[in-house]
Formats: C-alpha cells, sequence, structure tokens
C-alpha cells in the first residue's frame, strides 16, 4: 500500500477492483465505512461477480474476468476525453512533459506491440526518454509535442473507446460510465480517490499491467501520495508484505535490493549494474544508496568477512534465468531438484495445476515440512491424496512448527506497519517457533561443514549467527526475535564519525550503536543492516515496533507512536506530492505533510526525502523523481495494453495480438523440450480458437471466502470455521444453470484440458452471476474458492487442479483468475 | 343370589368403572395440580413439594398421559348412559330441581342430564387438552400457529375442567349424600338409586335380572 | 444500571460472519457438523441452534429498483421490552428480562418444555432434546454488565454492530435511517425491542428469511396468560363458592326414605 489501512478514511471515492475486500480484508470497512460516514465517500466495485463487497458498494460493474486493462484503458480514455486531469500534477509530478525516443512505437502503430519485440522479449532500447545536454530529460511543459509520453499515452487509450472497452468486458455502458464519472470527478486537487486492489488484479499474465493501469489513472488524477489517495494493495496474509520486504523472492534480497547474478563477480560490479544515476539534483534517486544497503546488508551476514570476501560468499543467480515460483515444479518434474524445505506453504493446494505439482514432488528425494498440522502437501504421499504410497520414494520429515500466536516477532501488514507481537500462549507438545527450528539448523549445518568439509564451506562457517546468548559449545541456543530485529534495523559494527552534509554537524558513534535511519547507513562496512527500509525500526533506547500510543496530535490518522512504519515511520509514502511547490497541501482538509514557515520544517507525516518545499521531486525512488506514465521498466510494454487471458473464447478486438507476446510459454515451452508426459498435460492450455476451445467453454475464476485461509491449511482445522463454508462450491448463473439443467446442490464435475478427470464440487446457483454478452456472444463465467484439499475437518474438491500453468510475464504470479473449464452434473 | 347383593342396597358400578373413574379422577386433579404449579409462578409450594419445575413437567406430562388413557375406557364403558334422551331436556328445564322446588323430574337413566352434561364437557375438552397436551409436548413439529393456539386452548380446556370438577365434587358428595360410596364399593341404596336412577332400576329389575 | 441496545445496520454487513464465530467463540458453543447442502448457500448452520446464537442470513432480491441485493443480516435474539418468551415459561428464573434490557435464559432453571420457541416473535430460541434446555443469545450478559460490549459487537469489523444505551442507541437508528432512507425494524410502537435494525433501502421485510413485518406479543398468549389463567382461578373460586352457598341454603339433596310409605 502507498497509503495505510486507516487513511481510506480519507477518500472521495473508493474504487475496489480485483480485489473483495469485504471479504478477504474484512477490517479494511471499518475505514471504508468511515469515509463514506464523513466525507460522503462512493464506494464503487468492479468484478466479475457480484461479491460480498459489491453487496455494500454504492456502484457496481461487473466485468469478465481478465478484462482489467480494457476497462482501465476506458476509464483513462474517458478522463482524457472529458479533460478529467489533475494538469499540475501531471506536469510537476509525472514523466508526462517527457520527450520519448522519435523510434518509439506502440500498439497503435504495430498492433497491439511495441517496438524490440524479439521472440518473447522485447529489446527496450527505443522505450526511452530523450535526454538533453546535461543528462537530464527533455521536457515539453505544454504536453503537445506528439513525442511527449502524455501525448502518447492520449494515442493509445483512444482506442479504448467506451463501445469497444465493453464490448471486451462484458459490461453495462452505463454502469461503465457511472463508474468512469465517479471516480475520475477526483481529479480535484481536493478530492482523492484511492484503489484497493488484491489478487483478482495480480494474478493474469499482464497482472503487473493491471497495476500499471490504476497507477496512470492515479497520476492522472493526482491521486498517489494524498490522503485518501494511492494504490493499495492488500495483501494476501498478514505477514506476506513483511516476507517480501526481507527478501522471500528469487529476484529480491532484504529490502528489495537485486539478487546478485552470475555476471556480477564482485562487489564493485554489482553496485555499478545496480545504481541508478541521475544529473539531476532535485532528484533524490534513492536507489543511488545501493552501495550502502548492499554493503551494510554483506556486514550483516558475514561480520567478519571483509566486503568483497562477503559479497564472494553470496549465493549468484544464473544469469536470466528464472527461479520463481512456476520454474520449481517445472525443474522439479524434470528430476533437477532433489530436496525441498515447505515451510508453512501447501503447494499440493496451492500450485497452479496442483495436479502436476503433486506428482512432482515425488521426484523430491526428500522433503521437510515446517506447519502447524499435516497439509496436503507433507501427505502428498499418502493414499488420502489419491496415490499407492508405496510407489513413492521420497522422504518427509514434518517439523511441528509454532502458531502466530505461539511465538513472539514482527509482522508488516499492508500498510507497511510493523507491530511486534508477543507471544501468547506455549505451542502444544513439540512445536517449536520457526526461529528456534532455524537455529538449529545453522547450528547443525554448520557442524556438519566443520566435520566434512564440503564443496564450499566457508559462506556456513563464517555466517554471522549472533541471535541470542552463546553457550560453552559456542552456539546460540534460545535465540530471541529481539536480537534479530536490532541486526534488521542496523548497528555500527566499527567506532564512525559521520558529517551531515548540510549542517556541517559530525555525529559520533560507537560500535554497537544502533543506526537512527538508513540515510547514515555506510557502503565501508562500518555498518550492518539486515534490511534497509527497516533501518529506524529499533533505537538504542526501544523497540519501535512494540509502541502502543493511540494519541493522533494532527487527527488525520497517521498514529506515529502506534507500532512503525517502514520508511523511517511515514505513513503515506509519496507524500511529497499531496502538497504545491510552496509547501501547501492540495487538499487542505485532509493535509498529509504541509511546511511551516516559522518553524521552517515539515509537519504532519514524516516527509519523502529531505529538503524544503519544492527541493525534490516527489517520485525518490525513481531515477528522475517524477511519477511514470511511461514505465520502461516492465518487460512486456511502457503502458498497459490489453491482451486476452492465455486461455480464452474471445477474440482481442483491441488488436491482433491475441496475448501478452512477452508471456513466457510453459505449455510450448514443454512440449518443444519433450518432457515428461505429465509435465506436458500439467501445463497445457486451451489457446483461443485452438482444436479443444469448443470442450472447454465456460471461464473460470478461483477465490476465497472470509472463511478460509488460502489453501485452508490452517481454517480447515477449525471447527467454527469448517462450519461455516464446509464444502467446496461453483458459483454459477441462473442463466447457465438453466442451460445445463443444474439446480443447487447437484454435484458437479469440473474439467479442465490439465485435468480432464476433473473435480467435484456442489453447485451453487445464484443470482450474483450473469452470463457476459461479449460483443454479441454469450460467454458464462464460473467461480470457485481454492480452500479445499484432502487433509483437514473438512475436504474438497481442489480448485488448482484445473488452473493453468502460466504467469504474468513481470513477475511470474500464476494465473489463477481466469481460465476455461467445462461442468456437468455427476447428480443431484 | 349374586355375591354383589347386598341387603337394601342396588349394585351400580363394576370395579372395572370403579378404578377408571379414580383413574381419570386422580389423573385429572393431579396433572390440575402439576399444571397450576407451572402455570402460577407464585405457587412455590406445588413445586417444592413435588421436586422442583423440572420433575413437574414430567409428571404433569405422564398425569396426562394416564388421563388419556382414563378417558378412553370412561368413554367406552360410559358410553351407551350418557346419550341424551328426551327427558334429558325437562331435566335441564328444571336445573334438575338443585336450584329450586322442581316438579314432575322425569326418572333418570344411569345418568341424569346434569352429569351426562359434566361427562360431555370432561369429554370435550379432556379431548381438546390431551390434543394440545400433544402439541405441547413438541411444538416445534408443528406450524407456529397450530402451537401458538394449542397453549392457548390448553389453558380454556383448564378453565372449564377445572370449574366442572368443582362442581362434580360438590354434587358427588356434599351435595347429594349416597353417591361418593358408588365410586367406592359400588352400592347404593335402593331409594337412591329410585331418586336418581329411577329408570335405570327400573329397567335393570324389568329385565329380571338380578344380576348388574 | 442503564439499560442497553443493540444496533444493526445491516447495509453495512459484509457478512464476514465474525459476530457468528464471536459468539460461539465467547459462550462456548461447539461447531456443527454441516454441509454445503444444508442451505445450499453461504448460510451455515443452515438455521439458528442449540449451539448457533447468532447467524448471518444470507438473501439474494431484488431490490425496488430492480438491482439485485444481497441482504446479509446478524439474526440473533431482539431482547422485547415484554418477551413473550418469558411469559410463556413455566419455570420461574428460567428467562428473565433483566434491567440492562437483556432477556437471559438460565440453563439451571429451564425445564425443556419449548413453550418459549413457539411464544417468540421472532422465531429465535432453539431447543436440545438431548439436553431438554432451551439456548438463545443473552446480549452477552455476563460482558455487557462487566463493562463490555456483546462479544459479536466487539467483532465487527464493519459498524455494523453497534451497542450502547438506550437513548443514544434510538436516536443514533433514527438518525442511520433517515439518512440511508431504510426502515427501523422492528417497527411496532407498542412492541419494544432492545435490539434494533436498519434495514437497507429499498428492500422489502417479507423477501427476507425470518422477519416478522408485525412483531408483537402473540395474541394467543395473552388470552392464556391474561384470561384463562386467572380464570382458572377464578373459575374454580366461583364455582366452589356457589357450591358452599348452594349447601348453606339449599342443603343436601336427600333422598326421601321410601320405607316409611311401605312398599
Amino acid at each position: 500500500m502507498t497509503n495505510h489501512w486507516n487513511d481510506i478514511q480519507h477518500a472521495d471515492v473508493v474504487l475496489i477492483m480485483g480485489s473483495n475486500a469485504a471479504e478477504n480484508h474484512p477490517i479494511s470497512f471499518k475505514w471504508v465505512n468511515e469515509a463514506r460516514a464523513k466525507r460522503g465517500a462512493k464506494l464503487i466495485t468492479v468484478d466479475p461477480r457480484f461479491t460480498r463487497t459489491s453487496a455494500v458498494s454504492d456502484i457496481t460493474a461487473r466485468l469478465r474476468s481478465g478484462t482489467d486493462i480494457a476497462f482501465m484503458g476506458g476509464m483513462i480514455n474517458y478522463a482524457i476525453e472529458k479533460n478529467r486531469i489533475n494538469w499540475d500534477y501531471v506536469r510537476d509530478y509525472t514523466d508526462g512533459t517527457y520527450l520519448v525516443n522519435p523510434d518509439f512505437r506502440g500498439p497503435v502503430d504495430l498492433d497491439g506491440l511495441y517496438s524490440g519485440l524479439d521472440g518473447s522479449k522485447y529489446d527496450k532500447a527505443t522505450w526511452s526518454y530523450q535526454v538533453d545536454e546535461a543528462g537530464l530529460p527533455k521536457r515539453d511543459l505544454t504536453m503537445q509535442d506528439p513525442n511527449c509520453v502524455f501525448q502518447l499515452l492520449k494515442k493509445h487509450y483512444a482506442r479504448y473507446t467506451v463501445k469497444k472497452v465493453c464490448g471486451l468486458t462484458g459490461t453495462d455502458p452505463k454502469d461503465f460510465e457511472a463508474v468512469c464519472d465517479t471516480f475520475t470527478s477526483t481529479y480535484l486537487p481536493e478530492k482523492s480517490g484511492t484503489v484497493m486492489y488484491a489478487m483478482g488484479t495480480t494474478q493474469h499474465t499482464y497482472g503487473s499491467q493491471n497495476v500499471r493501469a490504476f497507477a496512470v489513472m492515479q497520476l492522472l488524477l493526482g491521486n498517489i501520495g494524498v490522503a485518501g489517495g494511492g494504490i493499495n494493495a492488500l495483501r494476501g496474509e498478514s505477514n506476506v508484505q513483511g516476507s517480501t520486504d526481507h527478501g522471500a523472492l528469487f529476484h529480491i534480497l532484504t529490502g528489495y535490493l537485486k539478487t546478485p547474478n552470475a555476471k556480477q563477480p564482485n562487489l564493485v560490479k554489482y553496485n555499478e549494474d545496480n545504481t541508478p544515476k541521475s544529473n539531476d539534483p532535485q532528484s533524490l534517486n534513492w536507489w543511488g544508496n545501493t552501495p550502502k544497503y548492499m554493503a551494510s546488508l554483506l556486514k550483516a551476514w558475514w561480520r567478519d568477512a571483509d566486503l568483497e570476501t562477503a559479497y564472494s560468499y553470496m549465493p549468484k543467480l544464473d544469469a536470466g534465468k528464472n527461479y520463481s515460483y512456476l520454474p520449481i515444479w517445472s525443474e522439479m518434474a524434470k528430476g533437477k531438484i532433489k530436496g525441498m524445505f515447505v515451510w508453512g506453504m501447501n503447494p499440493a493446494v496451492g500450485a497452479p495445476s496442483s495436479r502436476m505439482v503433486r506428482r512432482a514432488l515425488a521426484k523430491l528425494d526428500w522433503m521437510v515440512a515446517v506447519d502447524l498440522w499435516e497439509t496436503e502437501t507433507s501427505a502428498f504421499w499418502q493414499t488420502d491424496a489419491g496415490v499407492d504410497p508405496s510407489t513413492i520414494n521420497t522422504e518427509v520429515f514434518l517439523l511441528p512448527a509454532a502458531a502466530s500466536m505461539e511465538k513472539e516477532g514482527s509482522v508488516s501488514n499492508s500498510g507497511r506497519w510493523a507491530q511486534w507481537r508477543y507471544k501468547a500462549v506455549n505451542a502444544p507438545g513439540h512445536a517449536e517457533d520457526d526461529l528456534w527450528i532455524m537455529n538449529q539448523l545453522v547450528n547443525l549445518t554448520k557442524d556438519l561443514y566443520k566435520k566434512e568439509g564440503g564443496a564450499f564451506p566457508d559462506p556456513i562457517l563464517n555466517l554471522t549467527w549472533n541471535y541470542g546468548p552463546v553457550g560453552l559449545d559456542g552456539k546460540v541456543h534460545n535465540p530471541s526475535p529481539r536480537e534479530v530485529a536490532k541486526e534488521i534495523n542496523g548497528y555500527f559494527v566499527t567506532d564512525k564519525e559521520i558529517e551531515d552534509k548540510v549542517t556541517g554537524e559530525v555525529k559520533k558513534f560507537k560500535a554497537g550503536d544502533m543506526v537512527p535511519g538508513f540515510p547514515l547507513l555506510q557502503d565501508d562496512g562500518s555498518t550492518c543492516c539486515g534490511c534497509w527500509v527497516y533501518c529506524n525500526s529499533v533505537d538504542d533506547k526501544e523497540n519501535k515496533m512494540m509502541k502502543r500510543d493511540t494519541s493522533d496530535p494532527t487527527g488525520l490518522g497517521f498514529y506515529h507512536n502506534w507500532s512503525w512504519a517502514w520508511p523511517m515511520n511515514r505513513r503515506v509514502v509519496y507524500n511529497r506530492a499531496s502538497v504545491d511547490a510552496e509547501g501547501k497541501p492540495f487538499a487542505k482538509d485532509k493535509p498529509v505533510i504541509w511546511w511551516s514557515g516559522l518553524k521552517k520544517a515539515w509537519l504532519g507525516d514524516v516527509p519523502d526525502g529531505g529538503g524544503g518545499p519544492g527541493a525534490k521531486h516527489p517520485f525518490i525512488m525513481v531515477p528522475h523523481g517524477r511519477g511514470m506514465l511511461f514505465a520502461a521498466g516492465m518487460t512486456d510494454g511502457p503502458f498497459p495494453e490489453h491482451y486476452e487471458p492465455l486461455e480464452s473464447q474471445v477474440k482481442n478486438t483491441m488488436s491482433a495480438s491475441q496475448v501478452n507476446p512477452a508471456l513466457a510459454r510453459w505449455d510450448k515451452k514443454v512440449k518443444e523440450e519433450v518432457c515428461d508426459p505429465m509435465l506436458v498435460e500439467g501445463c497445457a492450455a486451451v489457446t483461443y480458437g485452438s482444436e479443444f476451445a469448443k470442450d472447454f467453454p465456460i471461464i473460470c475464476s478461483t477465490y476465497r471466502v472470509v472463511e478460509h485461509w488460502q489453501t485452508g491449511q490452517m481454517t480447515r482445522w477449525i471447527p467454527w470455521l469448517t462450519e461455516l463454508v464446509p464444502d467446496q462450491f461453483v458459483e454459477l448463473s441462473e442463466e447457465l444453470a438453466k442451460e445445463k439443467g443444474i439446480m443447487s446442490g447437484d454435484l458437479l464435475r469440473i474439467t479442465s484440458v490439465r485435468n480432464l478427470e476433473g473435480i467435484t464440487a456442489y453447485a451453487y446457483v445464484t443470482k450474483r452471476l450473469k452470463p457476459f454478452n461479449i460483443n454479441g456472444k454469450t460467454i458464462h463465467q464460473v467461480g470457485m474458492t481454492w480452500h479445499f484439499g484432502y487433509k483437514g475437518l473438512v475436504t474438497g474438491g481442489n480448485a488448482n487442479d484445473l488452473t493453468p500453468f502460466i504467469g504474468d510475464s513481470n513477475t511470474m504470479i500464476p494465473e489463477y483468475k481466469a481460465f476455461l473449464v467445462n461442468i456437468e452434473r455427476v447428480r443431484r | 343370589m349374586s355375591s354383589n347383593m347386598r341387603e337394601g342396597m342396588v349394585y351400580v358400578t363394576t370395579a372395572d368403572e370403579r378404578i377408571v373413574h379414580w383413574l381419570l379422577a386422580g389423573s385429572c386433579l393431579f396433572a390440575l395440580f402439576t399444571g397450576l404449579g407451572l402455570m402460577f409462578h407464585s405457587f412455590t409450594f406445588i413445586p417444592a413439594m413435588l421436586g422442583g419445575h423440572y420433575a413437574m413437567k414430567w409428571m404433569h406430562i405422564f398425569s396426562g398421559v394416564v388421563f388419556s388413557f382414563s378417558l378412553l375406557a370412561a368413554s367406552i364403558f360410559w358410553w351407551k348412559h350418557v346419550k341424551f334422551v328426551p327427558d334429558d331436556v325437562k331435566w335441564v328445564q328444571q336445573a334438575g330441581g338443585y336450584l329450586w322446588e322442581a316438579h314432575n323430574l322425569p326418572p333418570a337413566g344411569m345418568y341424569n342430564a346434569g352429569q351426562k352434561m359434566f361427562f360431555w364437557a370432561v369429554f370435550i375438552f379432556g379431548i381438546l387438552i390431551i390434543a394440545t397436551g400433544i402439541v405441547m409436548f413438541d411444538p416445534t413439529l408443528f406450524p407456529v400457529v397450530v402451537s401458538r393456539f394449542a397453549y392457548m386452548l390448553h389453558a380454556l380446556a383448564v378453565v372449564v375442567i377445572a370449574s366442572f370438577f368443582v362442581i362434580h365434587l360438590y354434587l358427588g358428595t356434599f351435595g347429594n349424600p349416597g353417591t361418593v360410596q358408588i365410586m367406592f364399593h359400588g352400592y347404593a341404596t335402593r331409594e337412591y338409586c329410585e331418586a336418581h336412577k329411577g329408570k335405570w332400576l327400573a329397567e335393570k329389575e324389568g329385565k329380571g335380572g338380578e344380576e348388574a | 444500571m442503564a439499560e442497553f441496545v443493540k444496533l444493526i445496520d445491516v447495509s453495512k454487513c459484509t457478512g464476514c460472519r465474525g459476530c457468528q464465530v464471536a459468539c460461539k467463540n465467547w459462550n462456548e458453543l461447539p461447531a456443527e457438523k454441516t454441509s454445503f447442502l444444508g442451505s445450499r448457500s453461504l448460510q451455515n448452520p443452515p438455521e439458528l441452534s442449540y449451539n448457533t446464537w447468532t447467524l448471518i442470513r444470507f438473501d439474494e432480491v431484488n431490490s425496488e429498483d430492480g438491482k439485485l441485493k444481497w441482504v446479509m443480516r446478524h439474526d440473533a435474539c431482539l431482547h422485547c421490552e415484554t418477551p413473550a418468551c418469558a411469559k410463556a415459561c413455566p419455570s420461574p428464573g428460567a428467562l428473565v428480562k433483566t434491567a440492562e434490557g437483556a432477556v437471559v435464559h438460565d440453563p439451571k432453571y429451564c425445564i425443556g418444555c419449548k413453550a418459549c420457541i413457539s411464544a417468540c416473535p421472532f422465531n429465535i430460541p432453539r431447543n436440545s432434546a438431548a439436553e431438554e434446555k432451551m439456548a438463545k443469545c443473552s446480549l452477552c450478559y455476563d460482558r455487557i454488565t462487566n463493562g463490555k460490549k456483546p462479544a459479536c459487537v466487539t467483532a465487527c469489523p464493519t459498524g455494523c454492530l453497534d451497542f450502547g444505551y438506550k437513548d443514544d442507541m434510538i436516536a443514533k437508528a433514527h438518525k442511520k435511517a433517515e439518512a440511508s432512507k431504510g426502515a427501523i425494524y422492528p417497527d411496532n410502537h407498542s412492541y419494544g425491542t432492545n435490539v434494533l435494525y436498519v434495514m437497507p433501502a429499498g428492500v422489502k421485510l417479507t423477501d427476507l428469511q425470518n422477519v416478522n413485518p408485525k412483531p408483537g406479543m402473540p395474541t394467543t398468549i395473552l388470552w392464556w396468560k391474561n384470561l384463562f389463567k386467572p380464570f382458572t382461578l377464578i373459575g374454580m373460586g366461583a364455582v366452589a363458592g356457589f357450591a358452599a352457598l348452594h349447601y348453606f341454603i339449599k342443603g343436601p339433596h336427600l333422598v326421601e326414605k321410601k320405607k316409611e310409605g311401605g312398599e
């Protein structure tokens, strides 16, 4: 979230799209309702289904699953046509004025493609700004130059007419215009609109571009950085924000530092590759600090090694190789992965094409599962899973783990608040907390390397592991999360004097002093820091994540003394975009920061970056400092463009490019590699117009209900929750039910090309789903939860046994939201 | 000579009838007693005597069951005696001579019109109280309208039966000396029978048999 | 002790069922074995029960403007001001209207007669055949008498459920109803409850499950308790008095000794 949960109360319009917030983020409705009660805010829901969120919305619009970009593109076009643009904001705070390389070509010119496509990858040479002699992007402040970003954007979205958009999305044009009219009304500087989105947005083959479409819209309306604005990702579980902050993904280390690859053999090269430069003195270009953060991270991991040695210890990726969620399974299926830790994960239910995933698990030599219960994953070899245990050679270890109430630590919510939680009760039996388990693993691994040597023992043997008192054997036995928190914040490892560049004041720090904030992290190895964005969370006196002060002196709901938010306890990021060049807030009744001429200081929230009003560009994480309408960093185009889902019954009428051209096509790749038949089957897809298209005419979406969590691995063991939703069901429209002779409660079989045996579920015939009229053709959509499997107090058909093995071209997040199935009645 | 024959006495009721009568009376009285305990929260002495409301609930239910079967048996025994005949009209017109001097009261059969009316009151409202009692045993099995009327009609039936019960008690004892023993040992004096059951006596003796 | 009211703003309910689980949690009620086939919708358990005192009812209805409304309604005891259940109850102490406004059931005194079930104008109480007891929402009497809100209200994330002093809540209900053009339910001046709903605008009450558009004390209970109940004693007493008078005035009906006349 650019903003935070409480901040939703300041919105004038709330757009919930790609999210069913009322169900999956129930607490958010406290603040949505606050905005409605206090500001008369309007709530808009755009969803293929009429959800529990729709039920409490002022305006609801339906769209066919996977047509978000068409919808948002239409809305952008509407805003431009009706002149609902915050012109000052676009001119000063976005790259709308920048001139783009004249060789750049977009979908308007290339029928759905961008210039530079080579196979399924773009050569982005032409996706660049024109620069002047000083190295700054060339600007046209009138935004009339046909090559300026705004004009290109306007030309791009001019194709997204109401007729064309609604023809693709299936939205009632009246509803569409109501949504556009209401949301774009926030272009006025004193108004703000927020976007709440979740996996309905991201889990598509162009999921990142869906989010980009929100970004473009919000920048045009001037809604980023302001109270009640922003683009707010509602994270899928309580601490998933913490997991990405702390680098639990292959392509990033902690604090979103890029993972080194094999083409970066030393730290110098790594820094060179990953430190963007800006010649604009007004641009803070925050990633210019990468060397400081990387050096501090290396020092956190290997305290006693010099920086280059430490860097040499760090594992490197094969350059260009993808190690994300999907390739793990395809590599495992090919027998290339021998062992696996499954730590609080349940891929046997949660992974796409999970039937294939379960078969792939059998290729492992060993698996260590750490969980509260025996999940479908750790039980993949049992008869419950439909396999013969005698045929499976994988050795599975199940380590019982403590639940969140049974251990201490921090949890980072979607609003970037890191909140400390204390242990409430002891874990049952031999269940232990994650840190304790990890500590044991580290101790034993170090012992093994010490005893046996191994190929490259140094990174393990020299790993700094000091999270608790050291026993007589030289090992830590009772690690404390509070010690981990200190290292995450970072401290000085040597005495250091630092001169403030502005005031000239010299600050003296002793070894062991906490680093007060990431501006003071050093690139010379004098500081260590486990995660730079969390620097400032712990000081010499206290762990700020433990703060529980409910005072709110500004009345704006910042609660600066309640827990701690990264970065630097800033509650609304990019908040310099909420004020004009004089430091005056655009919205007087809900300022985020404001400049006090008397005190010569910013008041309100913690401001983004230093300097007075107008001194710095607001988007400090972008090298040029302005919000990007034109994002060259994307793999699949600088402007979001509508493509159809990989599996679709609809021809793309926006261009001749049916699917995202930058898509990594597993279905093709696997066939070319002539792999294991199960991999070929598990990766199969029904593309538009293919021979199986008529067999799978119905769109299916997976989703969650409020009563269950993810794969149900925790909730399907809780009787009070299983009584609420005891069975898997398929939601379908009355029209489809009539067509197929189905009644509510009938047992249905749902099949996809990846699973011809299908799964079974009860029919839930409802008025809340309606067939879509797509350019005159009736298209049905059904939906089911992905909460069920074969373990737990209640069991049921696993929807992911049907989902396609395909991911977003930027992030590889799997496409769970739009795929093709067929349904038939098994029994009444 | 029958063993049922005593000097100057007429054998009026059989042992079966007497047993049924007392079962009916006893269960009715007990049901009334427990019912009053359930209906009037202020009658704390009743649950105190009977071991609380829960015990009383089941006592009430069981006395109801006994009442039901007794009423059935009694109806079978007395069915032939309780049909109204034209003479009953005269009896009713003169209120059986209980309230003012009556002249030419026609001789009654086994039971006079008043007694018949008492039977029919007990029979009709007894059926009502049993039927509603069944509903009340598990009101959740019936539509809520039916259940609600059941509770109301049960109470209405109590009003009727309880009042008739008092009349019956008075007329069977103080009001008509010589009556109650019929239900103890079966005998009434010949004079009593001539006065109260003249027609029945005549028929019985007219048949020639001395056996009852 | 001040009197409280629970206020339910139905249009704010997102059906998260936090209240339903919180109710079970606080009152330590066991889960039921349920199935999708119970209600063939999300409503589960399909009905209120001895172990389910709070239930979110899901109704898909077409509102007056023709648009689909998915009404999710928190259903539990409405805590009548003159509770029909308590009036029908034969066992003193089993159902008590407290000063705080709660109608509290005490299993210690409940004899399992089920009289309350059909008496209730809102179809709330449920019984257990095995336990021979009834059960229903008690407005968390143990919490509200200790300065806490009912568990359901505490759990509600959306502000749909509110709890406070009676006058404040009634004023709030009218304000909300005016703003949203929704109806206040129950709407009966002669029959008050300590739970009030503000229904969503444009939804007909008769389209919803378990809603009584004209709630009140059932007439049969008034006849039963206010007429027949006293008349049981009045009738018996009057008849007994009449019999005594008759005895004193007319004396017993003696049979003439016929022997005197000779036979």
